[in-house]
């Protein structure tokens, strides 16, 4: 347990991000299980499982909002902590402005706090994404504020991207034009993590696909490699995997 | 990194800037009344100002107090806590925020009210000398009666400070309560109970450790308010860093 | 673009991107998007846009200039080879599918030539 437990090791892999053995409980019941997984920059990575079955609590641990129970959670080979949320930008489901904040007082909180927030980038996305700086963040609709959140969220320079399902509740057109803002922003030293229900919305977008299950890493496979020695696509595997009754 | 620090204090003031213009608004028509019914000699409405602007100073102290522990609450326990928890601050500089932020809103209002209260009983001497003479009558008998005791401003002074002091460590001692609850009793229960519990032992041991200073006496009122005063800050410093401490080790959002 | 998912989406990509060259779409010599407008506008994963052209580079369809871009090639018999590849792959499924509703070459070949018939009159 030693290496496990004990403090990182000195040498940082820049860009990564690493569960070992972490395990997150509430009220006894395990939301993520010993789960030990590795992901590097350069790749955008699909975090799969239904509901309950983990993504969130560990997207909220390495964003450290939620401390672990136990294991270690590592940003480039050192614990998550208030220095890596300097380079790891974290967007939840849920809508969580200040009810009194406009559009525009919404980058401006994010200017405020993020050193590598750029103004001018969230213009660009917000005109992309069709949001004006005036509109109140109480009056957009579900799929405008979704718009908004991701606009926000690319807007920073971060090394890792962790999206916590980006498609909910929108409509066909603006899921194009909330791909297209990922895809821009996928560079070779980015690190993008998408959960997502919507599973065929991410078959081209991922290269790398997580499955969780029960709080448990079911595995972590690429996906072209998958397509092409076992001609399965993410949503068989899906299938497979969650299908009929338990694993 | 004192720049986190400025942001993150403008954004709690950005907080409760919607009931201090309230108050700032509703003070106003009080005091316009009580001009009002001062220059054209209505007594009523003299009366029905000063009582509405004595209630919205102790009220909106009262409030102000309140309203923070309850955004505290808001902040730890509701989606809005992402805005907060995700930005690069320390729980310690969070929380400090909310401390200072708060702690500067009540003394800034509770000054606010005082020097009002000064400007409108001086108004109200001048303008009643009858009044004026009775004022002068009251304090020469109760200087005749004790010769220590004296109605003046830096009496009252050191008294609104001590009270000030006493509510603030009652804020603080609101905000530990809902700190365990919150990070520590999440989920449980009796949850709400304890957290209570532990307020009311909290402000019972204040009070009993201020209850070992030298009591009131006719010739130490200010030094008996200010040692309430400082002890009362003394001990919210205290309950200040267990708080961010609990926080910054158990806290999940 | 849509994809079948079970395929191997570089594959898919290439193929699409193949066709632009033969159909002279994209003519011989013309600039092809860097890897990552090419995975936005065909709305891929970057890898895979980097895989699509190493797999063209690869075939020598077309051809990495440092520090201007990837342009499609100029040698005219690696495209001509490329049409006859594509309708080789074409003809065997067609005639794959054939075979499937029982149909002889020959009788395959008189359908054809029935076919241009009725085209032409």
């Amino acid at each position: 347990m030693s290496d496990v437990t004990g403090k990182a090791e000195k040498n940082t892999v820049p860009g990564t991000l690493e569960s070992r053995d972490i395990t997150k409980t509430f009220g006894g019941k395990a939301a993520v299980d010993r789960v030990t997984l590795s992901l590097e920059k350069g790749h955008v990575y699909a975090m799969l499982g239904p509901n309950g079955s983990g993504k969130t609590t560990w997207m909220k641990m390495a964003a450290g909002l939620i401390k672990p129970t136990s294991g270690l959670i590592l940003f480039e080979s050192q614990p998550v902590s208030i220095e890596s949320r300097k380079k790891v930008a974290y967007m939840s489901t849920e809508p969580y402005f200040y009810s009194w904040m406009s559009v525009s007082d919404v980058g401006l909180y994010y200017q405020d706090f993020f050193e590598d927030f750029s103004y001018d980038r969230y213009t660009v996305l917000l005109k992309k994404m069709e949001l004006e700086e005036t509109m109140k963040t109480t009056s957009l609709s579900s799929g405008m504020m979704a718009k908004l959140k991701i606009a926000v969220t690319m807007a920073r320079d971060a090394a890792v991207y962790m999206l916590d399902e980006p498609f909910n509740g929108i409509d066909l057109l603006a899921r194009d034009e909330i791909r297209t803002a990922i895809l821009e922003y996928a560079t070779p030293d980015k690190l993008l993590l998408l959960s997502s229900h919507l599973v065929e919305e991410m078959e081209a977008i991922a290269d790398r696909a997580v499955f969780l299950h029960h709080g448990r890493l079911v595995e972590s496979v690429s996906l072209e490699e998958m397509r092409e020695e076992r001609g399965l696509s993410m949503a068989d595997r899906y299938r497979q995997i969650y299908g009929h009754g338990e694993e | 990194m004192k720049h986190g620090m400025s942001k993150l204090l403008k954004y709690e003031f950005r907080k409760t800037q919607a009931s201090k213009l309230i108050l700032l608004g509703l003070t106003a028509v009080a005091q316009l009344v009580f001009l009002g019914g001062l220059f054209f000699r209505r007594e009523n409405a003299m009366v029905t100002g000063a009582l509405v602007l004595s209630f919205l100073g102790v009220g909106g102290i009262l409030f102000i107090g309140l309203q923070s522990v309850l955004t505290l609450h808001r902040d730890m326990n509701t989606k809005q806590s992402y805005m907060l928890f995700m930005t690069p601050n320390s729980c310690y500089r969070i929380l400090g925020a909310k401390v200072l932020e708060n702690g500067l809103s009540i003394l800034l209002v509770g000054v606010f009210f005082f020097a009002l209260g000064l400007l409108d009983i001086t108004l109200l001497l001048s303008s009643y000398g009858e009044l004026s003479q009775l004022w002068t009558f009251l304090t020469d008998l109760l200087h005749q009666l004790n010769e220590d005791i004296q109605l003046n401003a830096q009496n009252f002074a050191a008294m609104m400070f001590g009270l000030i002091g006493s509510w603030f460590a009652t804020v603080m001692m609101a905000y530990l309560a809902d700190v365990v609850s919150s990070a520590l009793l999440g989920g449980r229960k009796y949850n709400g109970l304890l957290s209570f519990a532990l307020f009311l032992a909290l402000s019972i041991l204040l009070g009993f450790l201020q209850n070992l200073l030298p009591g009131m006496s006719p010739e130490r009122i200010i030094l008996y308010f200010m040692l309430r005063a400082i002890t009362s800050i003394a001990f919210s410093v205290l309950i200040y860093f267990i708080s961010a401490k609990i926080m910054e080790r158990y806290l999940s959002v | 673009m849509q994809y079948d998912a079970n395929a191997p989406i570089w594959l898919q990509v290439m193929s699409s991107l193949e066709l632009d060259m033969v159909t002279g779409k994209r003519p011989p010599g013309e600039k092809l998007p860097g890897g990552r407008d090419l995975a936005v506008q065909y709305g891929i994963n970057p890898n895979t846009a980097s895989r699509v052209y190493q797999e063209l580079e690869r075939k020598g369809l077309c051809e990495t200039r440092r520090g201007l871009g990837t342009f499609v090639t100029t040698d005219g018999a690696r495209l001509e080879g490329l049409r006859r590849e594509m309708a080789q792959r074409a003809v065997s499924q067609f005639l794959s599918s054939m075979d499937h509703l029982g149909i002889s070459r020959t009788e395959a070949a008189r359908m054809i030539l029935e076919e241009e018939k009725i085209c032409q009159t």
